[in-house]
């Protein structure tokens, strides 16, 4: 029964802790991500939410504590296993992290044509397919990142991290900067995302009408370490001050209509 | 008073300890960048792109260059041999300067200026816009895909450039000694072929070939290193520029002395 259920946990978090020169930013964190589920991380500015994504994907070592993807243990992980495992994951970064000198569409395909030879012509196709689903238009393909606007460029590193239909979705605040309508658009794709495919996902947000929207859990990261977590419905309810600071300004009737 | 001596050794000695921590971490940086070089697949694409930066569009700033040096260089030259009566010999020290030192290190400076300020800014801002994180979560080495092809183009490139730029120096020196100095042409132009020699061309090549591994290096060494976003992508390109020309400068001594000495 216990090994059915280690199974189902896509991404596993055991006591992590990561200081930077004394600065202790993150303190003995422990969560797990499940098979189809959909996870968002809230915190203030600063609290450390990117610092935890960063050290989940081996831009950054922990300090202590293990990191399990697919039950494989990521800290120590030799380079070539690790960038083998990051295959398979979807990422997006704080700003977008666009490469400049590539075109829109190469940038879309990008990890796709490292896994698979691919030429230009099914490149483009398979971009165009890509940002469809995020109302892009055509256009914007054969430009350069620096000449379309930044919710557009948010999309487009949204559509290379989901092209090629990877399990595991690693969000790093997705619909900063973007207009509700946009924001709302990424918010089903994460959902159809993780319905469809049945893979999981961590979305780092400040935005809680697209944690009530995607989100299946909630952490919250608050003093270095994980001080709340529930379902969506249950931030409504909890006398947690902090998670009352943040869905303040939220009616919640309106949003899980 | 001893507080203040002690205090001022701590950071003498704390300084020091930075400067050899950051020689190791360059040095760590220039064997990965090696390994890397050597380690297939290559991006033949990127590297062509690399070699048409650094070397096709360089060609018209090193060419000016070198052709006004050689210009200069023979009227100098002129001018303090006539109180000896040796106009002649300005063919010789025109090439003598031009293929062992000016051609190679003014070559190396100019190529500096672009190509390294260029390459420190480009990965400087790619490393505070998060792109090199990007990259290594695509499947993608960063050194192997950014750091590798400038500096194979460099390698291929400055060698070619210094060529090319010793060529423009003597033309250069050629123009001065014929339109303004009044020299017999063919006269002039024996005297050159005369007193070329091998290990000059040579010389200068292998200089050419260690500086264009030098600029490249540093460049992209202070790039790949930069922090503290639009301040960090200033501070690269300064550091490159600078660093870069003194070891130029520096090592062209060394090379001639290991040449010549």
């Amino acid at each position: 029964m216990k090994k059915e259920l280690d199974k189902n946990i896509v991404i596993k978090v055991t006591d992590l802790s990561k200081s930077f020169n004394n600065n202790v930013i993150l303190k003995n964190i422990n969560f797990e991500l499940l098979e189809g589920e959909s996870l968002a991380i809230i915190g203030a500015s600063g609290s450390g939410k990117s610092v935890l994504l960063k050290n989940i994907i081996g831009l950054l070592k922990p300090d202590k504590g293990s990191i399990k993807i697919n039950n494989i243990e990521m800290v120590n992980l030799s380079r070539n296993l690790k960038e083998k495992i990051l295959l398979d994951l979807g990422i997006t970064f704080q700003h977008g992290a666009l490469f400049d000198s590539l075109r829109n569409w190469e940038n879309i395909i990008f990890k796709t044509v490292n896994k698979e030879k691919i030429n230009n012509k099914q490149g483009k196709k398979l971009a165009f397919s890509i940002i469809k689903q995020l109302g892009l238009h055509p256009s914007i393909l054969e430009l350069y990142p620096s000449e379309i606007s930044g919710g557009m460029q948010k999309r487009v590193a949204i559509a290379r991290a989901i092209c090629g239909n990877p399990k595991i979705l690693l969000f790093d605040e997705p619909t900063s900067g973007l207009d509700p309508v946009t924001g709302s658009l990424i918010d089903k794709l994460i959902k159809t995302a993780v319905k469809t495919v049945g893979g999981s996902a961590i979305t780092i947000t400040h935005d809680m009408a697209s944690v009530c929207r995607i989100a299946d859990k909630v952490i919250l990261i608050d003093n270095q370490t994980i001080s709340w977590s529930g379902t969506p419905k249950e931030m409504f309810q909890t006398a947690n001050t902090k998670i009352q600071e943040f869905i303040k300004p939220i009616n919640s009737e309106i949003l899980f209509k | 008073m001893l507080n203040s001596f002690l205090n001022f050794l701590g950071t003498l000695g704390t300084r020091f300890i930075e400067f050899i921590a950051k020689i190791g971490h360059f040095f760590i940086f220039f064997s990965g960048a090696i390994y890397w070089i050597l380690k297939p697949p290559w991006y033949i694409k990127k590297i062509f792109q690399q070699i048409i930066d650094i070397g096709y569009f360089s060609l018209p700033v090193v060419g000016l260059t070198t052709f006004f040096s050689g210009m200069v260089l023979a009227l100098q030259t002129y001018n303090g041999f006539t109180e000896f009566n040796s106009e002649t010999t300005v063919a010789r020290v025109v090439l003598t300067s031009i293929t062992r030192e000016l051609g190679p290190v003014l070559t190396g400076l100019m190529v500096a200026g672009r190509i390294g300020a260029k390459m420190a800014a480009e990965i400087a801002t790619m490393r505070v816009t998060e792109q090199i994180d990007a990259l290594g979560t695509l499947g993608t080495r960063p050194m192997q895909y950014l750091i590798a092809p400038k500096i194979i183009a460099s390698l291929v490139c400055v060698p070619l450039l210094v060529l090319v730029g010793n060529t423009i120096g003597i033309l250069g020196g050629y123009t001065i000694a014929i339109y303004k100095l009044s020299f017999n042409p063919s006269l002039y132009l024996y005297a050159t072929i005369e007193y070329l020699q091998l290990i000059d061309i040579i010389q200068g090549v292998v200089k050419a070939a260690i500086f264009g591994l030098i600029i490249s290096m540093v460049s992209c060494y202070f790039g790949y290193n930069a922090t503290k976003g639009a301040e960090g992508v200033g501070f690269a390109t300064t550091s490159s520029v600078v660093v870069s020309s003194v070891m130029i400068l520096t090592s062209t001594y060394i090379i001639t002395a290991l040449f010549f000495g």
